[in-house]
């Protein structure tokens, strides 16, 4: 059975100057264990459509038809208190820009360890802690222990996006979403990132959907690719198979 | 004690010192340069009768005829020894008049500066919470038009309402003559003076408060706290809050000195005899004594308050304390 | 999120502007003759807004004395303006040690309680007057504004295009006039109506106090100085009236002020709520 599937989703956003289609009638599944990635130019709805899932959206957002399933059973309409369960266990997000993901003044320790207290109120102190440095051990950090006592702006982009990365699998997630994660990062930071992100897929078992505007990103990661434009979902299929469409298309053009 | 910290403060105290003497070669030379002459507060009218040798003598007599800068020197000599001069219109040493008013500031400044701290960030949070919905519109409404009236015809209306018509609350006075000891009727006496000065600087905070957490609501890491499963509201109060919390601190900080300057008003208002009064006095009579020593104490106050809130700054925030460990950054920080 | 033009609110100050300046033509009496047969009297037919405790006709007084209170708002304000612009901008763009000596100063002064320095100087220039008392007001009132213009400059100073300005030639003041000032003129802007606000609060409030304007010079706050009289006596109206006009050109001008202020967040909050969803769900 899929592990999330979306049906139709048309979303707006309703400004005073009028209503704008953000996201256009989208369907798509998502295996369990599968990397799906969305791929598409900037602005065409691709973080909307993820933030529209996880009912993130600031309130001028509205979703105006179609219907999302987890495992089966339809979360459409439930309210922010049974999303905000979900958000916590059923699904994480890694976001694009891990120095404002993460809150300025608190110590990154400190901010993975109130998502281990949610997912896991039971703990003790000492076992939330160590809790934590697993979590950062399993999200590629060195030296845990003393990494954990600093704070975002002391951290390079890569290692702060590991915690953000820690921060999403504090929670166990069945789905997790990558909000161009690797983008603002270096190119050798980007590769260590996705490296990782495999890595994870195969010790936890969890699916991944990988936004990016990086065809190279998805070419080394997903399994499946989704093309995305003006907030429609234009294509969807195996990997190699967009890729050689994409490239035919460009030879396409380039010739012509 | 490492070194660093030592140079550190023996630095802020250099300057804090520096501060207050600029300070006093100030008020002192702006006071001095006042063309109406201070014999009149000490003898009044009889002035007038006076003739010009005995005028002479008695100018003589208070130090009043050097030069500004000698006068300066004297008060600067005697100020050491902590001898502040007599007041010329009380005809006592500055420091007991003082004394015996500036408790009463305190105690009207004090709770209105702790209730001010206290509602101006429960306000806030309430006004952030419910952004631009018809509540947070109603009290933004209200507090602007609070804001604006002037202290002290908010006061006089009070008196009008309260005082003068319904006869409920005392209108002047810190307390009832005969009960000086009940503390009811001390409290009595402060709900109107109080009432207006929270009302008056209340909503200016809190809607400083509300403005920073509606800049705090729309980051990033409102999102991912969210994620982990905090409700909206827990992120406001656990994750918002706390990194205004040092910009608040240290507003308010600087909101302490000029919350009891605004009580200065209110005080004249009400007859309330506290410092304001005793400035307002020594500025029409020309009590020169006086209003240095008043003027240097709510200096000071700024001053302290200003390097306070400076410091919280510094300490509170992560970013800026290691901003400080390595040096301040280039120069022309804001 | 488009900011609407404060309307109520412009319009009430355009009113009181007129008025108080075509105070010859709606004035039913002499605002400073001091009729003592009709000392403290009620709002009535012949005293539309009653009488004052020394027999002056409080309707003519409103006008006559608003039109000295704004003059006084807008000399100072005027002033303040000119010095917090240029002291900010020479602190701004300035070395180090210069700009770091001005702003000492500028804090030292600002360390000085507001109403004793006004005390002070409105000592030095002897009896209050209305060219006195604003020139006091403007001297007193620059030092935040200054403060916050400083801060802009620091910030456009090392922008690209200040930059680009400087490399085709532009000299000090081609820069401030090019793009300076188009860049820091709404918060500039903001503080001169803000300013405007403060002047004529703290006019009222000395004239109240009785060290600013005295009784016979006719203002909204010396008009509140004989409140005192007036409470003895009950005369609700002399409190009451001036006051009323007092606090609503201060609240015209703030909200005219906040219009004028670059409007910030632009972006829409993160917080979800389950209320405001339904809301707009309902709506839709």
């Amino acid at each position: 059975m899929d592990v999330l599937r979306v049906e139709n989703l048309s979303v707006s956003f309703y400004r005073p100057e009028g209503e704008i289609e953000a996201v256009k009638n989208v369907s798509f599944s998502l295996g369990e264990g599968e990397i799906l990635a969305i791929m598409g130019e900037s602005g065409c709805g691709k973080s909307v459509l993820c933030k529209s899932i996880l009912k993130l959206l600031p309130d001028i957002a509205k979703r105006k038809a179609g219907g999302i399933f987890i495992r089966g059973e339809e979360i459409t309409d439930y309210s922010e208190k049974q999303m905000q369960k979900l958000r916590g266990s059923f699904f994480s997000m890694v976001f694009q820009n891990p120095m404002t993901a993460l809150h300025p003044c608190l110590s990154v320790g400190a901010q993975i360890g109130e998502a281990v207290r949610l997912r896991q109120p039971h703990l003790t102190p000492g076992e939330r802690k160590r809790r934590v440095e697993e979590l950062m051990e399993l999200a590629g950090l060195e030296h845990p222990g003393a990494c954990a006592r600093q704070y975002p702006f002391q951290l390079s982009g890569g290692m702060a996006q590991r915690c953000v990365i820690a921060i999403a699998l504090a929670a166990e997630p069945a789905v997790l979403f990558a909000d161009e994660a690797t983008t603002a990062l270096d190119v050798t930071v980007q590769s260590q990132i996705l490296e990782l992100f495999l890595k994870l897929r195969k010790k936890t078992g969890m699916s991944i959907v990988l936004v990016t505007h990086n065809p190279g990103v998805a070419a080394r990661a997903a399994d499946r690719a989704a093309l995305m434009k003006e907030g429609e979902l234009t294509r969807i299929g195996d990997v190699e198979e967009i890729f050689e469409e994409i490239k035919h298309h460009q030879n396409f053009i380039s010739c012509g | 004690m490492k070194k660093s910290n030592i140079i550190r403060i023996l630095y802020h105290a250099g300057s804090f010192l520096l501060s207050v003497f600029a300070l006093s070669v100030l008020v002192f030379t702006i006071s001095r340069l006042a063309p109406r002459d201070p014999l009149y507060a000490y003898y009044g009218e009889r002035v007038e009768k006076m003739s010009v040798e005995e005028q002479e003598q008695a100018r003589e007599r208070l130090g009043l005829n050097a030069s500004v800068p000698v006068q300066y020197m004297r008060w600067l000599a005697c100020a050491l020894h902590g001898d502040f001069g007599i007041s010329y219109q009380y005809k006592t040493d500055v420091k007991e008049v003082l004394a015996a008013r500036v408790g009463n500031t305190l105690l009207l400044g004090g709770m209105s500066f702790a209730l001010i701290f206290v509602l101006a960030l429960w306000l806030g949070l309430f006004c952030a919470w419910r952004e631009e919905r018809l509540t947070d519109r109603l009290i933004c409404r209200i507090g602007t038009v609070t804001s604006c009236i002037p202290e002290f015809w908010l006061s006089l209306l009070f008196i009008l309402l309260f005082a003068v018509w319904l006869g409920w609350l005392p209108g002047s006075g810190a307390y009832s003559v005969g009960k000086e000891g009940s503390a009811a009727d001390r409290a009595v006496h402060l709900i109107l003076p109080l009432t207006v000065v929270v009302l008056g600087h209340l909503w200016y905070y809190a809607f400083q408060v509300r403005n920073r957490l509606l800049e705090e609501v729309r980051a990033d890491y409102v999102l991912l706290a969210r994620m982990k499963g905090l409700s909206g509201k827990q992120v406001l109060r656990r994750h918002c809050l706390r990194s205004t919390m040092p910009s608040y601190l240290s507003m308010m900080a600087v909101a302490f000195p000029h919350i009891l300057g605004g009580t200065y008003v209110v005080e004249l208002v009400f007859s309330y005899p506290g410092i304001g009064t005793l400035a307002y006095e020594s500025a029409r009579y020309k009590d020169y004594n006086l209003l240095m020593v008043i003027s240097l104490l709510t200096g000071i106050t700024v001053i302290f308050c200003n390097m306070l809130a400076q410091g919280i700054n510094e300490r509170l925030d992560p970013r800026m304390r290691a901003q400080s460990k390595v040096g301040r950054g280039e120069a022309g920080g804001v | 999120m488009k900011k609407k033009i404060p309307v109520p609110s412009l319009l009430v100050l355009t009113i009181i502007v007129i008025l108080c300046f075509a105070c010859e033509l709606i004035m039913t009496k002499d605002p400073l003759y001091m009729d003592l047969s009709h000392c403290s009297e009620a709002p009535g037919k012949e005293f539309l807004f009653g009488t004052d405790t020394m027999g002056r006709d409080i309707f003519s007084m409103i006008w006559y004395g608003g039109r000295i209170s704004l003059i006084i708002g807008f000399l100072a304000t005027l002033l303040s303006t000119v010095l917090a612009v240029v002291i900010g901008s020479v602190s701004g763009c300035a070395s180090a040690p210069v700009d770091g000596i001005l702003m000492r100063m500028t804090e030292l002064i600002l360390s000085v309680p507001g109403l004793l320095l006004t005390v002070f100087l409105q000592a030095v220039f002897g009896r209050a007057n209305v060219y006195s008392l604003s020139v006091v007001l403007g001297l007193t009132g620059w030092m935040s504004m200054a403060k916050v213009v400083r801060t802009e400059v620091l910030q456009l100073r090392n922008t690209d295009y200040v930059l680009a300005a400087r490399c085709l030639g532009g000299g000090f003041f081609h820069v401030l006039r090019y793009h300076l000032a188009p860049n820091f003129f709404p918060s500039v802007l903001f503080m001169a109506v803000m300013n405007v606000r403060n002047a004529i609060v703290a006019e009222s409030t000395l004239s109240f106090m009785g060290l600013g304007l005295p009784v016979e010079e006719v203002s909204w706050g010396s008009m509140l100085s004989l409140s005192e009289n007036a409470l003895l006596s009950r005369s609700w109206w002399v409190i009451l009236i001036p006051g009323i006009f007092l606090a609503g050109t201060l609240l015209s001008l703030t909200n005219l002020g906040n219009y004028m202020r670059r409007s910030t967040n632009k972006r829409h909050s993160n917080l979800g709520c389950e209320e405001k969803d339904k809301k707009i769900r309902n709506k839709i």
